[in-house]
C-alpha cells in the first residue's frame, strides 16, 4: 500500500469540504447530508452534485458507508449512511489548516482587516 | 400530472449516469428528489449524470495511455499499420472525390450532356460533329436548352504581341459555350456574344504568366495567327475546358492547359465548302449540350437519333450510318479512370481490413496477456459492461492515434499522389487535400477503432475470474487462439486478393512495354515546328523544306531525319476516307484511312519497314504523278487478296481530280496508344502537299537529348520567325504514354507489398504468442528429449498450416474478383495461371519467414526456467 499523504488531495472542491464538515458530528444519510451542508453554507446543494462528491470521497476511502445505526429504524430502510474515516479527518484538518494559513495571508495584506 | 412527467424524466436522467452509480446511489437520489422535485434539481442531475460519464471515460483513457506508454513496441506496430491504412484510404478517397464525385465545376454540371457521331459504316463510335449537322442538331433538338460546339482538338498558335511572337494553345469555342457552362470571366466578357469572332479570352494562368496579371490588358488587341483579336477577359483560375475526355477518341493532346479561347463562328473559312456551303462530310465539332428541364439522357438521346434518322434520309450519300448517342458530360470527362480509381480504392480499402484485423489480432494478444487484470477488475465489482466499454475505448483511442497519423499520411499522400500522377489524368488538378481528409481520416479511425475491439471487447466481457486468475494470466483460451487463428487466415487472405491484383497488373504492364509499336523507339528525337507565316504558297514551303532537312540532316550526331504531320503516340488523328478506282461505292460507305503526310527520309528515320513496293522518293515530286503509300492493315482490309501496290485511289467524300498511284505498302504503327490495334493508315507525299505545321522526327547517333539544342540553333539561323516546339524523345512519349497503367501498376504494387508485410507481421505476432503461451509445453518437450530443430518444425508446420487455409480462402477470392479488373489488363488474362501460382507461393514463403523469428525463440528456451511456476 502505498504512503498516505492528505495534502495530494488538496486543495478539496467546496461541496467535499462540506460534506467532511457535515459528516464530522457523526454519521448521516444522504439526504441529511444535503440539508446539513444547505443550512450551513446557505446555498442550495442538488442531489447529482452531491452524490458524485460522495462517489469521489468513497473511490478515495476519505469516508465508508455503514449500516443503519440502531436509532435510524424510522427511517426509510434504502439509506445509507456515511461516517468520516481516518484519512477523511486528516485530509478535513489539512484543508483547514491550508485555509487558515490563507486567511492569515489575507489578513496580513490587509484584504481583510483582523477582528479583535 | 406533472409530478407523474417529472417521475418519468427522473427515471431517463438516471439513464445517462454509468450503470454501476446508478446502481450505487440511484436510490438514495430518488429519495432525494422526492423531497424536493424541482426542475432545477432535475437539470442538475442530468448535468452531473454527463459529468460523471466524462470523468469515467477520461479515467479510461487515461489507463489506456498508462497501458500504451508501458508496450511502446506494440502500441507503436498497431497505430502505424493503422495509420497507413487510414492514411491510405484517405488519400485515395480525396482523389476519388476530387475526381468522379465533385460536379465538373460549371453551373449545374450535371444537366450537361456531349453528343456524339457514331460511324456504323466502319464501326467508329465517337466521333466529332460535321458543321452542317452541327447546325441541324442545333436547330432541331428540344432535349436540350442550347447546344455549343468546339473544336475536337487543342491547336498550337503562333501569338504575336508587339512584334513579339510565341505558341500558345488555343481552343475555339462557339461564343455560347461559356453562358451554356454558367461561367463568367473573372474580369471582363467572355465571348458570348461574339457573334463577328473578334474576340479572345485568356486563361488565368496564361494572364498571371504572359502579363503578369495586369488588369489592363483588357481591350488589347493580339495577333493569333494572322488574325487580330480583342482581348475580352480572363476566366477564372478554376475554369478548365476542355477536359481530354471532351475531345472525343481522337482528339489527344498533350496538355489539357488551354492559354485562350478564341471563337468559332459559322463564319468560319473550316465550315464552308468552295461554293459557300456548311460542311456536312468533315467531322471535327465536339458538341455539348444542357438538357431542358425535366428530360433525362435517355430521352435527349432518342431525340437527338431521331434527327441523325432525317439527316441519314436527307442526306444519304454523306450521312448514311452516321448515328448519335448523348453521354453525360461528366462521364465523359472522367468515365475513362473510373475503373482504375476503384480498383484503388478497393485495394485501400482492403488495406485498411488487413490493418484492422492486423491489429485486432495484436490487442487480442495483448487482452489475452491482460486477462488476469480484466478478471481482478470484475472481482472488485467492474461489470461486464464496464470492461468491454474499457476495452473499446482502447480500441478506440487506437483507432483515433491512428487518425492522427493517418491525417498526416494522407496530407503528404495526396500531394505524392497529385505529384507522381500523369498529367493526362483528368481533374488532376482539382485535387487538393482539404479539411475533408481530416473528417475522413475520423471517421475511418473510429469505425477501424471498433472493428479492432470488437473480439477483444468479447473476451474481456466473459472474463473468467477463477480461471485467470488460477492460471497466472499466462495461457491462453482455446477459443481465444482460435480467434486469432481465424484473423490471421483472414489476414492472408485479404492480402493474397491483393497480390493477385498487383500481379496481374504487373503482367499487364510486362505486356505493354512488349509491344512493338512497328517503328524504333531508340534513338529518336521528335518536334514540332510552326514554319514562317511568310510562306503562303505550296512552292515556297517546299524550297524551305528542302533546304531545312539538308541542314538538320548534315548536323553532326544526325542519323537521318524526316517529317509527318501526325506523330505515333504524340499526336492527334484525322481521318479520310477512299475512293478506290473502279469501285462504284456510295460515298458513305467507303472505307476509312487515317490520313498523314510524310516528308523527307520519314519512314526510314521512324525505323517504319517498307513491305512491298517503295517509299516516296525524289522523283515524287511536285509535278510528277500523285503518289501514296499505305500500311499493312488498311492494304488487307481494302484489297484483300490484291497486290495494293498499283491501285489508284482518291480522298476525301467529295473526291475529284487526279488520281493517286500507291506505290507502297509499309508495316504498321501503333498510332493511338500502344494497347490499341492498329488502324489503316495512308501517307501521301509531303513534297507533292507541303503542310505548315509538321512534326519532326529526328534518328541519332547518340543520345537524342544531346542534339535536340543544335537542331533548335540551324532553325533559329534559317529563320528566326520560325517556332520549334516540344521537343522530346520517343522513349519519354512511349513512356508518357504509358503513364497512367504505370502510375495504377506502382500504387497498386505498393499496396500488395504493405499487405504482405501486414500479413506477414500478423503470422510473426500469433505465432511468438503462441510460443510464449507454451513455454511451459515447449519446455516440457525439450526436457524430455525433443530437438530444438523439431522444435522449430513445429512451430513452422503450425504457420503453414494457417498460410494454407489463407492462401485457399484468398485463390478463391481472387478467382471470384479477378474478372473485375480485366478492364484494366492488356495481353493477360483475368485468370493468369503464373500469377495464381507464383502469389500464394509467396505469401506461404513470407508466413514462414515470418514464422523463423518466434521459432528461434522456442529453440532457446530453457526446459528448467519454462517449468518454473511464477
Amino acid at each position: 500500500m502505498d504512503r498516505f499523504r492528505p495534502d495530494a488531495f488538496l486543495p478539496l472542491t467546496p461541496v467535499a469540504f462540506d460534506i467532511l464538515l457535515a459528516l464530522a458530528d457523526g454519521e448521516r444519510h444522504g439526504y441529511s447530508i444535503l440539508q446539513e451542508v444547505e443550512s450551513h453554507s446557505g446555498a442550495p446543494l442538488h442531489a447529482g452534485t452531491l452524490y458524485r462528491a460522495l462517489a469521489r470521497l468513497l473511490e478515495h476511502r476519505l469516508i465508508d458507508e455503514i449500516d443503519a445505526p440502531a436509532d435510524a429504524e424510522t427511517d426509510d430502510a434504502r439509506r445509507r449512511y456515511y461516517r468520516l474515516t481516518d484519512r477523511g479527518i486528516a485530509v478535513a484538518r489539512a484543508e483547514m489548516q491550508r485555509l487558515e494559513a490563507q486567511l492569515a495571508a489575507a489578513r496580513s495584506r490587509r484584504l481583510l482587516r483582523a477582528r479583535a | 400530472m406533472i409530478a407523474r412527467l417529472k417521475a418519468a424524466l427522473f427515471a431517463v436522467v438516471m439513464r445517462v449516469y454509468p450503470p454501476a452509480f446508478r446502481h450505487r446511489f440511484g436510490d438514495e437520489m430518488r429519495v432525494a428528489f422526492t423531497h424536493r422535485p424541482s426542475w432545477s434539481e432535475l437539470a442538475s442531475m442530468f448535468v452531473a449524470g454527463i459529468g460523471e460519464r466524462r470523468d469515467l471515460l477520461v479515467a479510461d483513457i487515461r489507463h489506456t495511455v498508462r497501458m500504451g506508454v508501458r508496450s511502446p513496441l506494440h502500441t507503436t506496430l498497431a497505430v502505424l499499420a493503422l495509420g497507413l491504412g487510414i492514411g491510405a484510404n484517405t488519400a485515395i478517397f480525396t482523389v476519388v472525390n476530387a475526381v468522379l464525385l465533385r460536379p465538373l465545376p460549371y453551373r449545374g454540371a450535371n444537366d450537361l450532356v456531349m453528343l456524339w457521331n457514331d460511324d456504323t459504316n466502319s464501326n467508329k463510335p465517337g466521333n466529332p460533329i460535321s458543321p452542317a449537322d452541327f447546325a441541324d442538331f442545333q436547330r432541331g433538338s428540344r432535349a436540350v436548352v442550347a447546344l455549343e460546339g468546339c473544336f475536337s482538338f487543342v491547336t498550337s498558335n503562333q501569338l504575336t504581341i508587339g512584334g513579339q511572337t510565341e505558341m500558345v494553345y488555343t481552343e475555339a469555342v462557339t461564343p455560347g459555350l461559356f453562358p451554356l457552362l454558367g461561367r463568367n470571366a473573372a474580369l471582363g466578357d467572355t465571348l458570348a456574344g461574339d457573334v463577328n469572332g473578334t474576340r479572345v479570352v485568356l486563361s488565368d494562368g496564361f494572364w498571371r504568366r504572359r502579363f503578369g496579371g495586369d488588369a489592363s490588358v483588357i481591350g488589347r488587341t493580339i495577333q493569333v495567327d494572322s488574325g487580330s483579336f480583342v482581348i475580352a477577359g480572363v476566366m477564372p483560375p478554376d475554369f478548365v475546358f476542355p477536359y481530354r475526355g471532351m475531345l472525343g477518341p481522337t482528339g489527344f493532346a498533350t496538355t489539357q492547359a488551354v492559354d485562350l479561347w478564341t471563337p468559332l463562328t459559322m463564319q468560319n473559312a473550316l465550315f464552308r465548302d468552295r461554293s459557300g456551303q456548311l460542311v456536312r462530310n468533315v467531322h471535327f465539332l465536339s458538341a455539348i449540350g444542357r438538357l431542358a428541364p425535366g428530360v433525362s439522357v435517355d430521352r435527349a438521346d432518342a431525340a437527338f437519333a431521331s434527327i441523325a434518322g432525317d439527316l441519314e434520309r436527307r442526306y444519304p450519300d454523306s450521312n448514311r450510318g452516321w448515328k448519335t448517342h448523348v453521354t453525360p458530360l461528366h462521364t465523359q470527362v472522367v468515365g475513362d479512370v473510373r475503373p482504375a480509381l476503384l480498383l484503388l480504392a478497393a485495394s485501400v480499402a482492403l488495406i485498411l481490413l488487413i490493418a484492422c484485423v492486423n491489429v485486432a489480432n495484436l490487442v487480442l494478444a495483448r487482452s489475452v496477456a491482460r486477462r488476469r487484470e480484466f478478471a481482478t477488475r470484475a472481482a472488485l465489482g467492474a461489470t461486464r459492461r464496464r470492461l468491454m466499454a474499457q476495452a473499446l475505448t482502447e480500441s478506440g483511442l487506437l483507432g483515433l492515434a491512428g487518425s492522427l497519423v493517418g491525417v498526416l499520411c494522407a496530407w503528404w499522400g495526396v500531394k505524392a499522389l497529385v505529384a507522381f500522377a500523369p498529367d493526362n489524368l483528368p481533374r488532376l488538378a482539382e485535387v487538393h487535400p482539404d479539411s475533408a481528409v481530416l473528417f475522413i481520416s475520423i471517421a475511418a479511425g473510429l469505425i477501424a477503432g471498433v472493428f479492432v475491439g470488437a473480439a477483444p471487447a468479447v473476451v474481456a466481457g466473459r472474463a473468467d475470474l477463477r480461471a485467470s486468475l488460477q492460471d497466472g494470466g499466462r495461457g491462453a483460451s482455446g477459443s481465444t487462439r482460435h480467434v486469432s487463428a481465424a484473423l490471421v487466415v483472414a489476414e492472408i487472405a485479404l492480402a493474397l486478393v491483393l497480390a493477385v491484383g498487383a500481379g496481374l497488373l504487373l503482367r499487364s504492364f510486362g505486356k505493354l512495354l512488349d509491344v512493338n509499336p512497328g517503328f524504333r523507339v531508340d534513338h529518336l528525337l521528335t518536334m514540332e515546328m510552326n514554319i514562317p507565316q511568310r510562306l503562303t504558297t505550296p512552292d515556297a514551303r517546299r524550297a524551305f523544306y528542302a533546304t531545312f532537312f539538308e541542314r538538320v540532316a548534315g548536323l553532326p550526331g544526325v542519323v537521318s531525319v524526316g517529317g509527318t504531320t501526325r506523330i505515333p503516340l504524340g499526336s492527334t488523328s484525322v481521318s479520310t476516307t477512299l475512293d478506290v478506282e473502279g469501285r462504284a461505292v456510295p460515298v458513305s460507305q467507303r472505307s476509312a484511312a487515317e490520313f498523314r503526310r510524310a516528308l523527307f527520309d520519314y519512314f526510314a528515320t521512324m525505323g517504319i519497314p517498307v513491305v512491298r513496293g517503295r517509299a516516296f522518293a525524289v522523283t515524287d515530286g511536285p509535278t510528277a504523278p500523285p503518289v501514296a503509300v499505305i500500311n499493312e492493315t488498311l492494304a488487307r482490309t481494302v484489297f484483300p487478296g490484291e497486290d495494293a501496290v498499283g491501285k489508284h485511289v482518291r480522298f476525301g467524300p467529295g473526291s475529284t481530280g487526279p488520281w493517286t498511284t500507291i506505290v507502297g505498302v509499309i508495316g504498321d504503327i501503333r498510332h493511338r496508344r500502344l494497347d490499341a490495334p492498329p488502324e489503316g493508315e495512308v501517307y501521301v507525299s509531303g513534297v507533292q502537299n507541303p503542310p505548315v505545321a509538321p512534326f519532326i522526327a529526328i534518328r541519332t547517333a547518340g543520345d537524342p537529348a544531346e542534339v535536340a539544342e543544335s537542331v533548335r540553333a540551324a532553325a533559329r539561323q534559317l529563320d528566326p520567325t520560325m517556332t520549334v516546339y516540344d521537343l522530346r524523345t520517343m522513349a519519354d512519349m512511349r513512356s508518357d504514354s504509358i503513364a497512367e497503367q504505370r502510375f495504377i501498376l506502382v500504387l497498386i504494387a505498393a499496396f500488395g507489398v504493405l499487405a504482405l508485410t501486414l500479413a506477414a507481421v500478423g503470422v510473426y505476432g500469433v505465432m511468438s504468442l503462441a510460443v510464449a503461451q507454451r513455454t511451459q509445453e515447449l519446455g516440457i518437450r525439450l526436457a524430455l528429449g525433443a530437438g530444438p530443430s523439431q522444435l522449430v518444425r513445429m512451430i513452422v508446420r503450425d504457420a503453414l498450416n494457417l498460410a494454407a487455409v489463407g492462401v485457399v480462402v484468398g485463390t478463391i477470392a481472387a478467382l471470384a474478383l479477378s474478372p473485375l479488373v480485366a478492364n484494366q489488363l492488356y495481353g493477360v488474362r483475368p485468370i493468369d495461371p503464373l500469377t495464381f501460382l507464383v502469389m500464394p507461393l509467396l505469401l506461404v514463403a513470407a508466413a514462414v519467414a515470418a514464422a523463423l523469428l518466434p521459432a528461434r525463440r522456442a529453440m532457446r528456451i530453457d526446459p528448467v526456467q519454462a517449468m518454473t511456476p511464477q
